[in-house]
């Protein structure tokens, strides 16, 4: 090799390092208050509703997380989200201590020091000993419910459905009297990703269960992807496992599918108020990807 | 910031495409040569459930009693490590969850050293699990069985009384097998690794026990 080309390359790595530190820098700096807003994020209809966020597949530590997170904050200026629910791989890989933070606490400390709860559920690459992890909000349970105005939520464990998570959760679907009855959990019941697609037998053991005492919404993660789909037995399904991971392409047609998004990171978005559910889906560049409305259901499912 | 790094972006992209002429050219210029080399010398050259029962509707066999036998002994030395050490609660505090976890599986492996594989899926109980995850298996479409071996957890190496590795995910337990298995209690779970059966020791991320290929290949 001729010194020219070695100079050349030389020069262009050291252009490349100063564009990769100048992004650190930024990474590091996170202006929360001063980043200019999403530019594809709607604001809530209402003052009073239940607004939260819908982050999926999320630990991963690295730049796509970084970027998606930050992409949160920027829309909590205009959407702002009370809490944040979790489906699942909060953690990828290890979970040393220092992994709870590159993982978790460090893209996600604008939320943590705007005091944003944190509600998880476990996914398989979760250890449920994360339940012990209190920015987690899980009360030391694998599987629980809590209530937010008229919405009751209903954190499920997909990764082991036994007879006692069952029993649970008959018992406080039957003995919920709230407007609206929402469930999140890892493992999607239905869903067109190509790599794992719908969980047949979790679908066998809550199906049911969601039908008979009226689910209005299942929101799952897993598909490193965004899924809204067709209202299943009258019960509304959301897939939003892309909030760091992505599979691009995986999508596939099932007939199913009312929108999907696999060609970038995102993260959801939604507003309850009175008997109406506004969603909205927002990629890790800030397009708004997908938004409607829901009107409950009268009965839940089936209907 | 985002001047800067826009500067130092096309500033790069500038430099880039001008060393791309002079790449070429150099390219060229080499090619040149060596078309003049071949042309002058061509020789170059990757604590038990509150009921140990057995599932709804399935009579409780001796297998069953037997089971509920060993995992009560495994119980026991559980319980006899969990009050040797700080207990795992809630906490901010990663670390603490790290020690305690690694603190409670430590002295569960002191007190169960040299515990063989079989001790809770003994040879007297492992037909019966050999028999309903065979039965459930044959059940389900081949589609369904290729879907559940597809996500097996592979290439890991796993042996009783050592830590789950922490790098493998946690394969979800087919829900419909799980109605068939015998209960367990909360501190215990199983699990599927490879082609084996597991007893995971949840608090302590502990392998209590193996039942080696007991899914099927298909």
């Amino acid at each position: 090799m001729t010194k020219a080309p070695v100079r050349s390359f030389s020069i262009l790595l050291v252009l490349l390092a100063m564009v990769v530190a100048v992004d650190a820098l930024d990474l590091q700096r996170q202006p929360a208050a001063q980043v200019a807003a999403a530019p594809g994020v709607l604001p809530p209809v209402a003052k009073d509703s239940v607004k939260f966020l819908v982050i999926g597949d999320s630990g991963t530590g690295d730049r796509a997380q970084i970027e998606t997170a930050q992409q949160m904050w920027r829309a909590h200026s205009v959407f702002p989200y009370e809490f944040a629910i979790m489906l699942g791989d909060n953690m990828y890989g290890s979970e040393r201590p220092q992994d709870y933070a590159r993982k978790f606490e460090v893209p996600f400390k604008p939320l943590l020091d705007a005091k944003i709860e944190f509600y998880a559920s476990l996914g398989n690459h979760d250890d449920p000993n994360q339940m012990y992890y209190k920015p987690f909000g899980m009360g030391g349970k694998r599987f629980y419910t809590y209530q937010k105005n008229d919405v009751r939520f209903f954190a499920l464990d997909s990764n082991y459905m036994d007879k006692d998570q069952q029993r649970w959760l008959e018992q406080e679907l039957s003995q919920s009297k709230s407007k609206w009855k929402i469930a999140y959990f890892h493992h999607p019941i239905y869903s067109s990703g190509g790599r794992h697609g719908s969980e047949l037998d979790l679908r066998s053991i809550v199906e049911p269960l969601f039908i008979k005492y009226a689910l209005n919404v299942a929101i799952a993660g897993h598909e490193h992807f965004y899924e809204r789909l067709k209202p299943q037995k009258g019960i509304h399904y959301f897939t939003a496992g892309g909030s760091a991971k992505l599979r691009s392409g995986d999508i596939i047609a099932t007939g199913m599918t009312a929108k999907g998004f696999d060609t970038d990171q995102s993260f959801m978005m939604i507003e309850i108020d009175g008997d109406a559910l506004h969603f909205q889906t927002i990629s890790r560049r800030g397009r708004l990807i997908d938004s409607g409305t829901i009107t409950r259901q009268a009965s839940g499912g089936t209907s | 910031m985002t001047i800067l790094r826009s500067a130092l972006l096309v500033l790069l992209a500038t430099f880039a495409v001008a060393c791309n002429r002079v790449d070429s050219a150099e390219t060229k210029a080499a090619a040149d040569t060596a078309d003049t080399d071949r042309a002058t010398n061509r020789s170059s050259p990757s604590p038990l459930p509150a009921t140990t029962a057995a599932p709804d509707g399935q009579p409780v066999t001796p297998a069953i009693l037997a089971f509920h036998k060993h995992l009560e002994a495994y119980m026991t030395v559980h319980k006899e490590a969990d009050g040797k050490v700080p207990s795992l609660k809630r906490t901010d505090d990663p670390v603490e969850i790290s020690t305690r976890e690694k603190g409670l599986a430590e002295m569960i492996m002191t007190l169960r050293a040299g515990a063989q594989e079989g001790v809770v899926f003994a040879p007297d109980v492992q037909t019966h699990f050999r028999t309903i995850i065979t039965e459930d298996f044959a059940k389900r479409s081949l589609a369904d069985r290729r879907a559940l071996v597809h996500e097996l957890p592979k290439g890991a190496k796993v042996s009783v009384n050592v830590i789950y590795p922490t790098t493998i995910p946690l394969l979800t337990f087919p829900a419909a097998l799980l109605q068939k298995l015998p209960d367990l209690p909360p501190e215990l779970e199983y699990r599927i690794v490879g082609r084996h059966l597991l007893l995971r020791d949840v608090k302590a991320n502990l392998i209590v026990d193996v039942l080696r290929d007991a899914i099927p290949t298909t």
